[in-house]
């Protein structure tokens, strides 16, 4: 599974939703659900699943499948 | 099992999960937790729903996820309701969100600086004088705040407090200091502890501090969370804070464990006694001897919470008693087992007769072996009993029973710490019996030579908890099994309208404690119905029941009542007394299951009474 596919997973696993209705375009503004309340279980999410910590300073602008996936790709290397 | 966290994830069903003898979920990660609720609620759909409200002035919903996986695993469908955010008293009136949602219970996640401004001024606490007041106060406003909410609602009332995210103020010196932050939060706590116990009714103050230590402050608190959302916890503390929450669910609505019925060779010690012999078993202060010690003296904290502690194992009788009466390391002697079963038969068969002989049925049975066979017997041919099966490593040993929910316990009276005592003195009575009867043949003459003393008291305010307790659990000799709340209880206490009478049984080998209670309900001054009579299954067979019945119904005859209508509510468990009524001189009433006596035209018969003396303590009202 690509990084990017990994993501969508967990937002749709976070947000209770099927992974078919998020896309690499979905973003907290546009998507159901991903309010900030979900958005503190999604960086536990990806924190987890991913082995990293993010730092505060961080959450705010993980607030797209893209930033997220760019975001990931950039601390694994 | 092998502990492969993925095993538990794919494969697992619910209650071999549920049974696991280690933590093996704290540290699962959310997705997997999700991941694992999803899949046991396609595979298995839980049967029981609960109802949870929760009133927070810090951030509670990030905790669903948590608290679903761990409700899934106990089988319980949670629906959890979280209030507008804060200490909003609005929610306690009808018509409000938390009204509507009915819930089962409410917990309550408050910090100290919610309750009382005074303590968000770090000065004010650290004036003993000052402190005095600030905590009277404290208490007095979380009465208050709970006694609003209990107007309108039957939950149980769950109050937690946030651990201080800092060190205490004066840091290291802090155990030092006259006014010391550690020792004045404890001994808050326990006023509120104190005054919830006694001022609001079902109501549990659920003590984070123990999670907190368990786990550690380094584990427990994620400041990133803290300062951005107002979320405290980390997910290892958001997990362990829902496995504990729903341990308080899972207490309320599943029948209720009495006893645990334990395995010896490789349980109480390590090894087979049968081939190693008592100076060849690990039991001991060196290792690996050491974790069964400490297992043991474990197993003495479950007694004192009120399990009973019975043995069941393959062996020859004569090794194991070797071991419980001369092994020198050996906590667990002989007099801590209220039954023992030591012999070669199936032990599902021993598990039946020690249900039999205890009079508990098999759904308040935890069994503990460490053998993969046996455990699979049981589960397979015994459903209803709980099955643990203890770890490999001896290390494991000692916490294996941990995780076990209905260990737990939310009340202890004085019977309860007194269990395995009433249930030893049961053992001697019966072999009493039938060394007497079968002397002479007559259990009358058995009866009349345990020299019974039956004292009854009416109306007394003493043992509210014990009685409540009573209408909680007893199931078999339970007329109509209509259960009250200590608070119930305490009204018809206080009420003319109602006679509260209960009574305790001495004899040659000892006092039974609380065992039998019968609530009566006044018609008018000539008639009374019997609105419960019931009696703890530790004393069937002595005609206690009748002696009671029948100085009860004597007791109101002096007082001019003379018209009995009584009830039979059939239950699963409790055909013992479909002929009670009938068999003590009421004749059929009213439909099905009702009774009733005149006794001004069949008074009770003084031959009757079986060979106990009475004694009548009546509390005027």
């Amino acid at each position: 599974m690509s990084v990017s596919e990994q993501v969508i997973h967990v937002v749709a696993e976070t947000l209770n939703v099927s992974s078919s209705t998020i896309t690499k375009e979905s973003t907290a503004e546009n998507t159901n659900g991903w309010d900030s309340l979900a958005h503190v279980n999604l960086m536990i999410a990806l924190e987890q699943t991913f082995d990293i910590t993010l730092d505060v300073e961080d959450f705010a602008k993980l607030n797209s499948i893209q930033a997220i996936t760019e975001f990931i790709e950039k601390m694994k290397n | 099992m092998e502990k492969n966290p993925n095993d538990y994830l794919a494969t697992q069903t619910r209650r071999a999960l549920k049974e696991q003898a280690f933590n093996w979920s704290k540290d699962l990660s959310l997705p997997e937790a999700r991941a694992l609720t999803k899949r046991l609620n396609e595979e298995e759909p839980p049967e029981k729903e609960f109802r949870l409200g929760i009133v927070h002035t810090y951030t509670s919903n990030l905790l669903d996820p948590w608290l679903n996986f761990h409700a899934i695993v106990q089988g319980i469908d949670l629906k959890t309701y979280h209030a507008p955010y804060g200490l909003n008293l609005m929610e306690s009136r009808k018509g409000s969100g938390l009204y509507a949602h009915a819930p089962d219970m409410i917990l309550f996640m408050l910090t100290l600086d919610d309750i009382h401004p005074g303590f968000s001024k770090p000065d004010s606490r650290l004036h003993l004088d000052q402190q005095y007041d600030l905590f009277e106060d404290a208490v007095k406003r979380v009465l208050g705040i709970l006694t609003l909410f209990r107007t309108n609602t039957s939950a149980r009332i769950v109050l937690t407090i946030l651990p201080p995210i800092m060190p205490p103020a004066l840091g290291i010196y802090d155990v030092h200091s006259g006014c010391s932050e550690n020792l004045w939060r404890t001994s808050l706590k326990k006023q509120f502890a104190t005054a919830l116990s006694n001022m609001i009714e079902s109501s549990f103050f659920f003590d984070m501090d123990q999670m907190l230590a368990e786990i550690g402050g380094f584990h427990f608190f994620d400041f990133r969370f803290w300062y951005t959302s107002r979320f405290p916890f980390t997910p290892l503390a958001a997990n362990e804070f829902a496995r504990r929450l729903v341990n308080l669910m899972t207490i309320s609505i599943c029948p209720k464990a009495k006893v645990i019925a334990l395995d010896a060779d490789n349980t109480l010690w390590g090894g087979i006694i049968g081939e190693d012999g008592i100076n060849g078993i690990a039991l001991g202060p060196e290792y690996p001897g050491n974790t069964y010690v400490d297992f043991q003296r474990r197993l003495l904290h479950f007694q004192q919470r009120g399990f009973i502690l019975a043995l069941c194992s393959k062996n020859n009788a004569e090794d194991v008693y070797e071991v419980l009466d001369n092994h020198p390391h050996q906590i667990l002697r002989r007099h801590y087992f209220a039954a023992e079963r030591i012999n070669w038969l199936p032990k599902h068969e021993n598990l039946l007769s020690l249900s039999n002989e205890l009079n508990l049925g098999l759904d308040s049975f935890i069994f503990v072996d460490d053998s993969n066979h046996e455990c699979d017997i049981i589960r397979s041919q015994l459903p209803q009993v709980e099955v643990i099966q203890t770890p490999s490593k001896p290390v494991e040993i000692p916490r294996c029973l941990e995780q076990i929910n209905r260990l737990e316990i939310i009340s202890l009276t004085a019977e309860d710490t007194l269990k395995t005592q009433l249930y030893a003195q049961e053992k001697q009575r019966k072999q009493f019996r039938q060394d007497t009867v079968a002397l002479d043949g007559d259990l009358n003459s058995y009866l009349a030579s345990l020299k019974m003393k039956m004292h009854i008291e009416i109306d007394s305010r003493k043992n509210i908890a014990r009685l409540a307790q009573l209408t909680q659990k007893t199931n078999q000799f339970n007329v109509t099994t209509r259960r009250y709340s200590e608070q119930q209880i305490l009204d018809f206490v206080e009420s003319n309208a109602w006679t509260v009478s209960s009574f305790t049984l001495n004899d040659i080998f000892g006092n039974s404690g609380i065992v039998g209670l019968a609530l009566f309900r006044k018609l008018n001054d000539e008639a009374i119905e019997i609105d419960n009579f019931l009696m703890s299954c530790r004393i069937i067979g002595r005609s206690a029941e009748s002696a009671f019945l029948y100085a009860m119904l004597n007791h109101f005859a002096t007082i001019g009542i003379t018209q009995f209508t009584a009830t039979y509510l059939p239950t699963q468990k409790n055909s013992l007394v479909v002929d009670f009524f009938s068999t003590h001189g009421f004749v059929a009433g009213n439909g099905a299951g009702c009774y009733k006596r005149d006794l001004s035209t069949s008074p009770v018969d003084k031959n009757l009474f079986p060979p106990i003396e009475i004694e009548i303590e009546d509390t005027d009202k």
